[in-house]
């Protein structure tokens, strides 16, 4: 048995058939022998779930690997969680803080988990990186930029 | 000379569109080189620019990236024995042993020359054949384009990974998700729970930033790794640069196969830049009259790979251009950054903005000359940004992620969704899930529930519709072929039933 096919099977499973259960809730408003809003997903849905039982069956029936279940980056689980981490805390304070001050930590943390040490390196990083990013984008390219509690404050 | 082609030559040799291109042949360039970072990440840095700038202007930055990366990775490839891009990993065979014995410049100078001669090649292939399949293209009605597009999404899945059930789910869970939001055909709100802004799909850049970026930041985290490894050094003066005539002449067999092969392999979907780099050097290799030196520091061995990975930069325009088919996640970009400013890639193109298209063609010809241009001249320079540290670039990439996927409609929920499709490529990656296929899909979905369903609405839903057609037809024997040729066995079903292994597939993934 091969897990990690075997449980990406299941997950597709499992997907499949929460797709299959919305789709069958889909309104139907068709003219007779022509196809609906419900159509595609239905193609869809039957193409992932057969698929998936494909999958399932030469899983179960692959000969088993060594170290299967085992993480596959080189770069390990805790540094990716704490990544993850940060995406989040980042995507949900940029709204409220705005660009430049939600950027300058995200920054700083970022580059303490890419291995920089030294606390000025990383403070000159995080500020330098994050005033050049907001001028080029705000003042050069004109893109919209999230001001937060700084709206108004900045230009 | 024709009035559109020549209005496009001005149209892409106008100082802002040159400045564009040389700009994105140099970012191309560094971010080619440097291992961790592939073309896609430097389309994603570049991404919110091309919102705001116009299309002409866009399009010459995205394919100087393109063309710049591909030489560019050819760069670490022989100075670190490290493809900067999976698309120079053939080059690093040969060419670090020739760095290793003092001849970096010599490599070096023998991979840029062969990079550009790959691109004219595929940029010739690209204006001459382009303007004659769109009008081909013109005559194709709805059933017709369900199975090119079908055929396009298949012949994907067969290149994209060892599995091809897996490459097929992939492209399945894309064809899903395209139908979430309003339905392309009656309007009707599918899978929105409600939500305002789910009403309008997911919309493929987003996916893409997450999706490529987000399990490339979690791979840079590994300590060490490519930038901890020694650079070859490059020997003083132009001389040690610039090929001499002598190679020149060696590479020149090299250098045409390459060429052609690539430009005529970029043009099927989904080869991609590895693939045809691998074969290419294998073409190399068998017709010299020299093999024994391959693998041991051969220029032909250099030449060829580079002339091919180049030669399918031009060849991926085609379908691209002309279908509205991408081969890649660079030319996916290529038609997502086209549709922000309303011009759809495809036969319609060519008769509705035929001055536009024909400017993109001659951008491409300008990307590769600022390539060869700005390669020979900051070579030296370029090569020092090598030692850049990881500190500095992945968290800059990082910020790039959320505001380019912010910045393509100021929206928050593009970032939370950018975010779900970095986690889901992580989860991908660790079931063994190729994301080419998934992109695709995205990118095609719509198109192929809108022409499925429009063409048995006029059938009154008889799917015979597809079988008399020719031209359907024939594309969906080819999807049936590509399967087919997909589930063969390593190496052939000859070399399997007599027992022989093959070395492993090429991904397309990252170009």
């Amino acid at each position: 048995m091969r897990k990690r096919d075997v449980a990406t099977a299941a997950v597709f499973l499992a997907l499949g058939a929460a797709a299959a259960a919305m789709t069958a809730a889909l309104p139907e408003r068709s003219l007779p022998n022509t196809p609906g809003p419900a159509f595609f997903p239905w193609v869809a849905t039957v193409a992932m779930l057969a698929l998936a039982c494909v999958l399932l069956a030469r899983g179960l029936t692959a000969p088993p690997q060594a170290g299967d279940m085992e993480e596959t980056s080189p770069a390990g689980t805790a540094p990716m969680l704490a990544l993850l981490g940060a995406f989040v805390a980042y995507i949900a304070l940029l709204p409220r803080l705005g660009f430049l001050l939600a950027s300058a930590p995200f920054i700083a943390g970022l580059t303490v988990l890419y291995g920089e040490r030294r606390p000025a390196v990383v403070a000159l990083t995080a500020v330098a990186a994050t005033a050049a990013l907001y001028v080029a984008f705000r003042h050069v390219f004109q893109i919209i930029l999230p001001q937060g509690v700084l709206t108004g404050v900045v230009p | 000379m024709n009035a559109d082609v020549l209005a496009g030559l001005v149209l892409a040799s106008a100082a802002t569109s040159l400045l564009a291109t040389a700009c994105g042949s140099l970012v191309g360039l560094v971010v080619g080189m440097i291992p961790g970072m592939t073309i896609s990440t430097g389309i994603i840095i570049l991404l919110p620019l091309t919102f705001v700038l116009a299309p002409q202007i866009s399009i010459a930055l995205l394919l100087g990236l393109y063309v710049g990366g591909m030489t560019g990775g050819s760069f670490s490839a022989i100075l670190l024995n490290i493809p900067g891009t999976p698309s120079a990993s053939a080059t690093a065979i040969d060419g670090y042993p020739m760095a290793r014995r003092g001849e970096a410049g010599r490599a070096l100078g023998i991979s840029i020359s062969a990079s550009f001669a790959g691109g004219m090649a595929s940029f010739l292939c690209l204006f001459l054949i382009a303007p004659l399949l769109a009008d081909v293209a013109l005559s194709f009605r709805t059933p017709d384009m369900f199975a090119l597009v079908l055929f396009g999404l298949t012949i994907i899945c067969s290149f994209a990974a060892r599995s091809l059930v897996k490459a097929l789910l992939s492209a399945v869970l894309g064809l899903l998700i395209v139908t979430i939001g309003q339905d392309p055909v009656m309007g009707t709100a599918r899978f929105t729970f409600g939500e305002v802004e789910m009403l309008g799909g997911i919309h493929f850049l987003t996916a893409m930033i997450g999706l490529f970026a987000i399990p490339q930041l979690v791979e840079n985290l590994a300590p060490g790794g490519a930038l901890a490894a020694p650079v070859q050094r490059i020997a003083p003066g132009w001389r040690a640069v610039l090929p001499s005539l002598a190679d020149l002449r060696a590479i020149r067999l090299a250098v045409a196969m390459g060429s052609g092969l690539g430009a005529g392999l970029g043009i099927m979907p989904g080869v991609g830049g590895p693939i045809a780099a691998f074969i290419a050097y294998d073409y190399a290799r068998r017709t010299s009259r020299r093999p024994e030196e391959f693998g041991k520091g051969s220029p032909e061995g250099v030449a060829a790979p580079e002339a091919a990975n180049n030669g399918v930069t031009g060849g991926a325009l085609i379908p691209m251009m002309t279908l509205g088919i991408p081969g890649d996640p660079v030319t996916a970009i290529l038609i997502g950054a086209l549709m922000i400013h309303g011009l759809a890639p495809g036969p319609l193109l060519f008769i509705e903005r035929a001055d536009f298209a024909y400017g993109i063609i001659f951008s491409f010809l300008w990307a590769n000359v600022f390539g060869i241009l700005i390669a020979f001249a900051g070579l030296r320079v370029l090569v020092r940004l090598l030692a850049m540290p990881k500190p500095l670039l992945m968290p800059l990439v990082a910020v790039l992620c959320v505001v380019g996927s912010y910045a393509l409609a100021n929206s928050f929920f593009d970032v939370m969704v950018m975010f779900l499709f970095g986690v889901l490529g992580l989860a991908m990656r660790w079931a063994g899930l190729p994301v080419v296929p998934l992109l695709l899909a995205l990118v095609l979905g719509r198109q192929v529930e809108e022409t499925l369903r429009v063409s048995l609405t006029g059938s009154q839903g008889d799917v015979t519709v597809f079988l008399t057609s020719p031209i359907s037809l024939a594309f969906l024997l080819l999807s049936v072929v590509s399967v087919v040729w997909s589930l063969r066995p390593r190496g052939g079903w000859i070399a399997a039933a007599s027992g022989r292994r093959a070395g492993p597939r090429q991904t397309p993934e990252g170009s």
